[in-house]
C-alpha cells in the first residue's frame, strides 16, 4: 500500500516538473525571494532521495506554503531570516500509520538573485533526520 | 619617443573616488555599474582592428602596445549608435587602422574592455562625448500648448515635433529632502544609507541590499527585460505621448528597452483590480486629468523587472499613482506614489522632472540580448 502510494505520488510530482519544466521561463520573477514554485528533493542519504514540490506565496505579513500540491498536498509553515538568509520550514504530516508527524527543515537560501535560486539544508522528524534541496523554477 | 609611441603608452589609473561622468550617463541604458568599475579609469591609445556599429551598444576593437611593448586587444564599447550620431560619428567615421585615444572605465575582473567617455580619433581629430558632455540647450520658453478643451499638450504642438528626454535624475527615491549619494544608476556611495531610500519592509530591505553589494548583476534590465514602472523615465533615450482624446488613450512611446509602448486609457473606464488582469510590465493604466495635471493609477504589474534603477524591489501588489505636470513647455513634473504594502511599510512618493528636446524625432534603440556577446572578452 505505502509503496503504491509513494509510485503515485512520484508519478504525480514528475507530471509537475514537466509541466512546470515547460514554461518555467515564463514564472521568473523578482519579488519576495519565498515566492514561487520550488521543485527539489528529499531524503536520508544521496541514493535515498524522494522528489517534492513547495509552493509558497508572500502575502505581505507572512509567507505560506503546500507541499506536493494535489491530493496529497499539505501546508507548511515557513520562516525567512533575512540577516542570514535562512529558511525555516515546517509541517504536521502523517506517516503510512497514518500517526501524525512533525516535520522541521532548516536550510540557506543561496544566489538569491538568481531567478533560480536554491535552498538546502537538513530536515529532521522524530529520531529520523536527512537533507534537502530546493531550487526555484 | 615618436607620437605614435606616445600613444601607444597604456595607463591604467585607480581612483579613490566615484567619478560622474555624464558621458557615461548618456550611453548604454544598461546599467555600467553590473559590468564595469565606476572608480577605475583607464587610458587607452592602439590601432582600430574591428568595429561593430550595432544595437544595443557600439564597439570597436584596438590593439594597444604596453610599455614593455607587448600588444594585446581591447574591446571599448561607446554605447547605442545614436549617441555618437550626437557628434557626427557615424558608422563610416571609423576605419580599420585609425589610431585613437580613449579614455573610460575598465570592464569587471580580467577582462580587456573598457567603457569609453572620450575617444579622439587621431587621423581627423575628431572628438566623441564632447556633445553628450554639454548640456542639452533649453528650448525657448513657450506657452504649455493646449488642447481645444483647454488641457495642456503632452506631445508638441500642431506642426511641431519634439520629445521628452533628459530627466533630472535617474534614480527613484522617497522624497524626503534628505540628499543620498548614489551614482546614476542608483548605487548608494554608503550602504548604510539604504532606509533612507524608501520605507522598506525587512525582506524588501535585504533584498535591496543584496543587489547593491552585488552591483546589479542579476538586473533583468541586462537581459533586455522591458524597462516597467517609472523607470522607462528614467531612460537617456526619452519617450513620446501620442494623445488621441477621441479614443479615450494616450500612447506612450518608449525610446528605452525594446522599442516598448505602453497604453493610458483616459475613458473613464476603472482601474480594475490586479486579480482580474493579465500581469505585464507596464500594468494596466488610466488616466484623467486634475487641473494641468494628468493622474495615473497603474496596477497589474508582474514580478519580472526592477520597476526602478538602483534594485528597489515589488510584487504584484504594486500600485502607481504617476502625476504628470508640463509646468511650461520644456518641463515635465514627474511625480510618482509607490503603494506596495507587501514590499514597503507605507506608501511613498518621489519624482523628478524631464526636458523637451524639441525638433527632433525619438530615434530607435533596441536593446537585443547577447548582441555584443561576440564582441566582449
Amino acid at each position: 500500500m505505502m509503496r503504491r502510494r509513494v509510485f503515485h505520488w512520484v508519478c504525480f510530482t514528475s507530471f509537475l516538473l514537466a509541466c512546470v519544466g515547460v514554461v518555467a521561463p515564463g514564472f521568473a520573477q523578482q519579488g519576495h525571494p519565498l515566492t514561487g514554485t520550488w521543485n527539489g528533493d528529499w531524503g536520508t542519504s544521496p541514493t535515498q532521495r524522494t522528489q517534492m514540490t513547495i509552493v509558497m506565496t508572500w502575502d505581505g505579513k507572512e509567507t505560506k506554503g503546500t507541499i506536493n500540491p494535489g491530493p496529497d498536498s499539505a501546508p507548511v509553515s515557513v520562516f525567512l531570516d533575512v540577516i542570514n538568509w535562512t529558511v525555516r520550514i515546517e509541517t504536521d504530516m502523517k506517516d503510512s500509520a497514518g500517526k501524525p508527524v512533525h516535520v522541521l527543515a532548516e536550510g540557506k537560501m543561496d544566489d538569491i538573485g538568481n531567478y533560480h535560486r536554491t535552498i538546502s539544508g537538513t530536515w529532521k522528524q522524530g529520531t529520523t533526520n536527512g537533507t534537502f534541496k530546493l531550487t526555484r523554477d | 619617443m615618436s607620437l605614435a609611441m606616445k600613444y601607444l603608452k597604456l595607463e591604467i589609473a585607480s581612483v579613490s573616488a566615484v567619478i560622474a561622468l555624464s558621458a557615461v550617463a548618456a550611453l548604454a541604458q544598461r546599467a555600467p555599474s553590473a559590468n564595469y568599475e565606476n572608480d577605475k579609469k583607464v587610458k587607452l591609445a592602439g590601432v582600430v582592428t574591428r568595429i561593430d556599429w550595432v544595437n544595443p551598444s557600439a564597439f570597436f576593437s584596438m590593439n594597444v602596445r604596453d610599455a614593455t611593448g607587448t600588444v594585446a586587444p581591447w574591446a571599448v564599447e561607446i554605447g547605442n549608435p545614436l549617441d555618437p550620431q550626437k557628434d557626427g560619428w557615424k558608422w563610416t567615421t571609423l576605419h580599420i587602422g585609425d589610431m585613437v585615444t580613449v579614455e573610460g572605465i575598465p570592464a569587471r575582473g580580467p577582462r580587456r574592455q573598457a567603457l569609453a567617455t572620450s575617444v579622439v580619433l587621431a587621423r581627423t581629430g575628431a572628438k566623441l562625448f564632447v556633445a553628450s558632455n554639454k548640456p542639452r540647450a533649453k528650448a525657448a520658453s513657450q506657452p504649455v500648448p493646449r488642447w481645444p478643451d483647454g488641457h495642456p499638450r503632452l506631445g508638441p504642438a500642431p506642426g511641431k515635433k519634439g520629445y521628452w528626454g533628459a530627466p533630472s535624475s535617474t534614480v527613484l527615491v522617497e522624497n524626503t529632502g534628505v540628499a543620498i549619494p548614489m551614482n546614476r544608476d542608483g548605487l548608494l556611495a554608503n550602504i548604510t544609507d539604504a532606509d533612507k531610500v524608501a520605507p522598506f519592509q525587512p525582506w524588501a530591505k535585504a533584498v535591496y541590499e543584496y543587489r547593491q553589494r552585488t552591483l546589479f548583476k542579476d538586473d533583468p534590465y541586462n537581459r533586455c527585460i522591458p524597462p516597467g514602472g517609472a523607470r522607462h523615465f528614467q531612460s537617456p533615450y526619452g519617450f513620446q505621448f501620442i494623445e488621441q482624446p477621441d479614443v479615450g488613450r494616450i500612447l506612450l512611446l518608449l525610446g528605452g528597452g525594446d522599442r516598448n509602448w505602453r497604453i493610458i486609457y483616459t475613458d473613464g473606464r476603472p482601474v480594475g483590480h490586479k486579480d482580474e488582469l493579465v500581469l505585464t510590465y507596464y500594468g494596466t493604466s488610466v488616466g484623467k486629468w486634475e487641473g494641468n495635471t494628468l493622474v495615473v493609477d497603474t496596477v497589474g504589474f508582474n514580478e519580472k523587472f526592477w520597476f526602478t534603477n538602483g534594485g528597489l524591489p515589488h510584487t504584484e501588489a504594486l500600485h502607481l499613482t504617476e502625476r504628470f505636470n508640463r509646468s511650461d513647455l520644456n518641463t515635465l513634473r514627474y511625480q510618482v506614489t509607490v503603494d506596495d504594502p507587501q514590499t514597503y511599510t507605507r506608501p511613498w512618493t518621489g519624482g523628478w522632472t524631464i526636458q523637451w528636446v524639441p525638433d527632433e524625432e525619438i530615434q530607435e534603440y533596441f536593446c537585443e540580448e547577447n548582441a555584443e556577446s561576440t564582441f566582449v572578452r
